[in-house]
C-alpha cells in the first residue's frame, strides 16, 4: 500500500463525512476556515446539507454518483477522473453516474486556487485527492458490514463490484451499508491502493462519454432550451477597442420575431444585440442594423505590431528568466556565431461549437447555462454584468464543443448576462462562426530573435533566446481575480483586478506564458541567457492549447536543429548529446527514433525530430513528410510520451492524436491578421482548419512508468511544427522560421 | 405551411421558408444532435441526410425540401439505444472510442452512414474524399478513418444485426416525444 501522500493533503481538513436526506452517504470537500462566507454557492444549500461541494454519493439503491468538477472539452477528464475513484472504490467505471459541479470552492484547482479546467492538471492535480476519496469511503463502507456483522475489525472484508465482501462470502452491497457508513467519520490513514493493485488505472480503454456523444444526445451549452426562451445574437465592434458611431435600429425593430434592439457594452466590447423569437429571426433583423463604428486610436494591421515586436526587441533589455554561464563572455570569445529570428502569427481557438450561453433572469436570481471551462469566473463574469450579487447566481456546466483555452475567458457569459438582466426573460445567446474568428482571444502573435555561440574548438557554447510577447494574463486577470475572492463586495472587483496585474505572485503563479519552454531549455549548454521583452499591442490574446509553449517549442526545437546540422551533426544524436541530465527525454527520444525507424524515412519522404516538455510531459515526436514542388504532405507522425503512470492509456493516446492535428493545422494554415485593429479572417474558407485527406498516420507510444501522472491534452502540440519543419528543411535546405510554413 | 418528414414523422410547419433546416429541426422539432458549426456549408457539423443523401442544413432553406424526408443523427437507432440498438457506423464509433469533445461527431457519423450506403467497402481515398467536408478541431480523423472500415466489415461480415438497414430510418415507433406531434409553430 502506498502511504506517501501529498503533505498538503491533511485527511482530516480535507474531507467530510454525513448522510443524506434519503439515506445514503455523502463524501464532501471540508471547507477551508474562511469560507463561511457565501454559503448559498458553496455548500449550504439546506439544513445542514451539503450537496454542492459533494464529491461522491452513495445511495441506498447502489447509485454511485460523482460530482465532476472538471470540465469535459474532449480532453477525456470525465473518464480519466471516474477511474481514479472506481479504483478505490472497487466499482466498475462505467457504474458511477456523473454529475458536473456548479460553484463550490473545494472545486478549486488546486495549483491555480480558481475552479478552472486548464494548463492540463486535471489528473495531475486530482490524482491523489480522488483515489483518497474513493477510498475512504470503501473503508467507511468496510466498517459498516463490520459493524452489521458484528466483527471486531475489517481484516475479514474486501471490497469488489459495489458490494463487500466477507471471507464465508456472505455479501451487503454498498447501498445497503451506505446509511450506517454516513454515521462514521473520515478514517485518517486510509491507505491507496498500490500500482500493482491496479484493476482500472493504466488499463481502463472504454471512453464514458462516447455513447451518448453517437447518439446525438449529449447535451452541450448551445442545446440548453428553457420554456419561453429568446434568441439573441450581437453585432461587435469590428476593431479591438471600438465602439458605436450612431446606430439605425428602425428596420430591425420592426422586422418579424423582433423583442428587443440595444446597444451594450461587455467584456471590454461594444455592440448591438438583437433579441427575437428565434435565432433566424434574429440573424435576418441583424441585417437590417445600420451601424456607424467609431475606430479607436489605436488599431494596428500585422505590419505595425512586427515592427513594434522588432522595435522592442531592438531597444529592450527586457527580464532576464534565464541566466547560466556567463552569455556575454561567451558570444565576446565565439569563434563563430548562428543568429536567426522567428515569427510566430496570432491564432484563433475555433472551437467547433461556437461561443454561446443561455441566461435566466428573474426576482429569484440568475441562472447561467455555459460551455465554460470556469464555473467561478463565469460567475464572477455574470455578476459584474448584472444587477445580481454572486450568491444569487447560479452556474450549469455543459458538454463543451471543445475548449482549448478558448473558454477560460467569459466574454459571451457576460454578454448574455447583460441581454437576460436587461429583458429578465430566459435568453440564448448564439455567436456565428464570423463573430467568432473575429472577437476571440488569440493566441498571441511572437517574434524571437536567437543567437548561438560555436567557440574556439568548434564546439557550441552559448544559447540566447530573446522574446517580444504580451502578457496574457492581464488580459485575463479581470474576472480571474474576483474569482478568488467570491466573498468581496462586487465594487472590489475592478480593485483586485489591477491588484492582480500589479502583483501577480499574490493572485495568481507568475505569468510566463511569454517564455514558458524557452527559459527551461533543456539542452547542456553552459552559456545560456534567455529574456523575455514584454511588447503589447492591444490585441485580446488569451490561452490556446499549449500557451506559450506553442510557440517557444516551435522556435528552441527548430533552433537547436539549426545548431545540429551547423555542427554537422545527425539532429537525432546532437539532441542525445546534450540531454545527458535528462534521462526520461534520453530514453523518449531513442524510442521515437526506433519506432520511426530514424533515418530510414517512408518513400518519397524525409524526416525531423523534436522534443518539447510542457505541463511536465515530455513528447519526442518523427515526422516523415513528402514534398512536391512548394508544397508537401505530412505522411506519419510516431510521437512517444512520458506522462507519468498512464490513468487511460487510450485516451492518452487519443489527445497525442488530437494534439498533432491540432498543431498541424497550425503548421499548415493557422494565421490571424489585422487591418485597421480589426481581425481578417471570417469563416474556415480564410481560417482552415485541418480535414481527413491531410490528416497524417499517427503512432503513439506511451512510456511506461509510475511517477505521479502529468499533464496529456496540451503536450502534444508544441513538437508538430519543429518536427515538420525539421524534415522541411531535411528534404529541401529551406530553413522556414515562419509559422505557417511555407515553401519558397 | 411546409410540409416535412422527418425520421419517419410528418410535420406540418408554420415557419418562414427561409429558416436553414437545421434551425427547424433543432428549435422547432427539439432535435438538438445536428450542430450549428459554420453557418455557411464549409464544416458539416450539421450534416442530415435528404432522401438518404448527406446534405448541409446550415444553409438548406426549409422551403427548399418541402415535401422532403429528411433523416438526423436521432432517427439512426432508437432513443436511449442499448449498444447492440446502434447502427454499424455508431457501434465502431463507440469500440474505437472516437469521440473527444464529440460535437463535430453527428455530422461525421451521417456522412459515414451516407458513404457506407453507396460505397460498402471504401478505400483510404474514398473515405478522404466522402469525409472531407467534415471538420474535427479535435483532429479524431485517424480514428473516423479506422471506425469507417470496421464498420464496413461489420456490415459486409452480415452478422450484425442492423446491418442491414444502415443509414435507413430504423422505425418509427420509438422516436422522441417531441418529434411526435403534428402541428408545431414557431414565432
Amino acid at each position: 500500500m502506498d502511504k506517501s501522500l501529498n503533505s498538503g493533503l491533511s485527511r482530516r481538513s480535507f474531507l467530510k463525512a454525513s448522510a443524506l436526506s434519503s439515506g445514503g452517504l455523502l463524501l464532501s470537500v471540508a471547507l477551508p476556515g474562511c469560507a463561511a462566507i457565501g454559503m448559498k454557492n458553496q455548500g449550504m444549500v439546506s439544513a445542514g446539507e451539503w450537496q454542492s461541494n459533494a464529491w461522491l454519493r452513495i445511495d441506498t439503491d447502489n447509485r454511485i454518483t460523482f460530482i465532476l468538477d472538471r470540465v469535459e472539452m474532449g480532453q477525456g477528464t470525465y473518464t480519466g477522473l471516474v477511474t481514479l475513484l472506481a479504483e478505490e472504490l472497487e466499482v466498475d467505471p462505467a457504474l458511477v453516474q456523473v454529475e458536473f459541479a456548479g460553484v463550490g470552492s473545494a472545486y478549486d484547482n488546486p495549483l491555480y486556487k480558481l475552479q478552472i479546467t486548464g494548463g492540463s492538471t486535471s489528473v495531475a492535480s486530482s490524482f491523489k485527492r480522488i483515489r483518497l476519496a474513493g477510498a475512504s469511503a470503501r473503508e467507511m463502507l468496510k466498517q459498516a458490514a463490520a459493524q452489521v456483522w458484528a466483527l471486531d475489525n475489517t481484516s475479514s472484508l474486501h471490497c469488489d463490484n459495489g458490494q463487500v465482501i466477507h471471507s464465508s462470502g456472505k455479501t451487503l452491497s454498498y447501498g445497503e451499508l451506505a446509511s450506517i457508513a454516513a454515521t462514521f467519520s473520515v478514517p485518517e490513514d486510509t491507505a491507496l491502493k498500490s500500482p500493482d493493485e491496479y484493476r482500472y488505472i493504466g488499463k481502463y480503454n472504454k471512453r464514458l462519454d462516447a455513447q451518448q456523444k453517437v447518439t446525438g444526445q449529449a447535451v452541450y451549452g448551445i442545446d440548453v432550451e428553457l420554456p419561453g426562451m429568446l434568441y439573441a445574437v450581437i453585432s461587435r465592434a469590428p476593431a479591438f477597442g471600438g465602439t458605436v458611431k450612431t446606430l439605425d435600429s428602425s428596420a430591425a425593430k420592426a422586422a418579424s420575431g423582433v423583442v428587443d434592439v440595444f446597444q451594450l457594452q461587455a467584456a471590454g466590447r461594444s455592440g448591438v444585440a438583437v433579441v427575437a423569437r428565434s435565432y433566424w429571426q434574429a440573424r435576418k433583423a441583424q441585417q437590417l442594423l445600420q451601424i456607424k463604428w467609431q475606430t479607436p486610436e489605436v488599431a494596428p494591421s500585422s505590419d505595425a505590431i512586427f515592427a513594434q515586436y522588432a522595435r522592442d526587441l531592438d531597444n529592450e533589455d527586457g527580464e532576464q528568466v534565464r541566466d547560466d554561464g556567463d552569455f556575454s563572455a561567451a558570444a565576446e570569445q565565439a569563434a563563430s556565431t548562428l543568429s536567426a529570428e522567428y515569427q510566430l502569427p496570432y491564432l484563433a481557438h475555433a472551437t467547433l461549437e461556437p461561443q454561446n450561453c443561455v441566461v435566466k433572469a428573474d426576482a429569484d436570481g440568475m441562472e447561467v447555462w455555459a460551455p465554460t471551462q470556469s464555473a467561478s469566473m463565469a460567475r464572477v463574469a455574470a455578476g459584474k454584468h448584472s444587477r445580481y450579487s454572486l450568491d444569487d447566481i447560479v452556474i450549469h456546466t455543459t458538454w463543451i464543443g471543445g475548449g482549448f483555452g478558448r473558454r477560460i475567458l467569459q466574454d459571451y457569459v457576460a454578454e448574455c448576462a447583460v441581454i437576460a438582466d436587461r429583458l429578465q426573460q430566459p435568453v440564448k445567446l448564439i455567436w456565428n462562426r464570423e463573430e467568432d474568428t473575429a472577437h476571440d482571444w488569440y493566441r498571441p502573435a511572437s517574434l524571437h530573435r536567437l543567437q548561438a555561440t560555436i567557440g574556439a574548438d568548434g564546439k557550441a557554447s552559448g544559447w540566447q533566446h530573446r522574446i517580444a510577447h504580451p502578457k496574457v494574463f492581464e488580459w485575463f486577470v479581470g474576472d480571474a481575480a474576483p474569482a478568488q475572492y467570491p466573498f468581496m463586495p462586487k465594487f472590489m472587483f475592478p480593485m483586485l483586478a489591477s491588484a492582480g496585474k500589479l502583483g501577480e505572485g499574490i493572485l495568481a503563479p507568475k505569468d510566463s506564458s511569454g517564455y514558458e519552454g524557452a527559459n527551461d531549455v533543456p539542452y547542456a549548454l553552459d552559456n545560456i541567457d534567455v529574456r523575455f521583452i514584454h511588447s503589447e499591442p492591444g490585441v485580446p490574446v488569451g490561452y490556446w492549447r499549449s500557451v506559450g509553449f506553442s510557440h517557444n517549442g516551435f522556435v528552441t526545437e527548430s533552433f537547436i536543429d539549426e545548431l545540429a546540422h551547423q555542427q554537422k551533426q545527425d539532429p537525432l544524436n546532437f539532441r542525445l548529446e546534450l540531454l545527458a541530465r535528462h534521462p526520461r527525454a534520453q530514453s523518449l527520444l531513442r524510442r521515437v527514433a526506433q519506432l520511426a525507424d530514424w533515418g530510414r524515412p517512408l518513400p518519397g519522404c524525409h524526416q525531423g525530430v523534436a522534443i518539447h516538455k510542457s505541463f511536465n510531459t515530455w513528447v519526442a515526436q518523427i515526422a516523415d513528410v513528402q514534398v512536391e514542388g512548394k508544397t508537401f504532405s505530412v505522411k506519419r507522425v510516431v510521437c512517444a510520451v512520458d506522462c507519468g503512470q498512464a490513468v487511460n492509456p487510450d485516451m492518452i493516446r487519443a489527445q497525442m492524436e488530437g494534439g498533432i492535428n491540432f498543431a498541424l493545422t497550425a503548421a499548415l494554415y493557422g494565421n490571424i491578421t489585422l487591418k485597421d485593429g480589426a481581425v481578417q479572417q471570417s469563416n474556415f474558407h480564410d481560417y482552415a482548419l485541418l480535414r481527413m485527406p491531410e490528416a497524417p498516420q499517427i503512432v503513439v507510444d506511451i512510456a511506461d512508468n509510475q511517477y505521479d501522472p502529468t499533464g496529456v491534452g496540451e503536450p502534444g502540440v508544441p513538437p508538430l511544427a519543429p518536427a515538420v519543419a525539421n524534415a522541411l528543411f531535411a528534404a529541401t535546405g529551406q530553413r522556414l522560421r515562419r509559422l505557417p510554413l511555407q515553401l519558397a | 405551411m411546409i410540409r416535412l418528414t422527418v425520421n419517419g414523422v410528418e410535420h406540418t410547419l408554420d415557419v418562414e421558408g427561409d429558416t436553414p433546416l437545421l434551425w427547424v429541426v433543432r428549435d422547432v422539432l427539439g432535435l438538438k444532435g445536428s450542430k450549428f458549426g459554420c453557418g455557411a456549408g464549409l464544416c458539416g457539423a450539421c450534416t442530415m441526410h435528404l432522401n438518404g443523401q448527406p446534405i448541409r442544413t446550415c444553409i438548406m432553406p426549409l422551403s427548399a425540401v418541402a415535401g422532403q424526408n429528411i433523416t438526423t443523427i436521432e432517427g439512426l437507432s432508437p432513443a436511449n439505444a442499448s449498444v447492440q440498438q446502434l447502427t454499424p457506423v455508431q457501434q465502431a464509433w463507440l469500440e474505437l472510442n472516437v469521440p473527444q469533445c464529440g460535437y463535430c461527431q453527428s455530422g461525421q457519423i451521417m456522412a459515414a452512414t451516407a458513404l457506407l450506403a453507396s460505397n460498402p467497402n471504401p478505400s483510404d481515398a474514398d473515405i478522404d474524399n466522402a469525409m472531407s467536408g467534415n471538420i474535427c478541431r479535435c483532429g479524431t480523423y485517424p480514428r473516423i478513418r479506422s471506425a469507417i472500415h470496421k464498420a464496413a466489415g461489420m456490415m459486409s461480415a452480415g452478422s450484425h444485426p442492423q446491418a442491414a438497414r444502415n443509414g435507413e430510418l430504423f422505425s418509427e415507433v420509438t422516436l422522441p416525444q417531441a418529434a411526435n406531434s403534428e402541428e408545431l409553430s414557431h414565432g
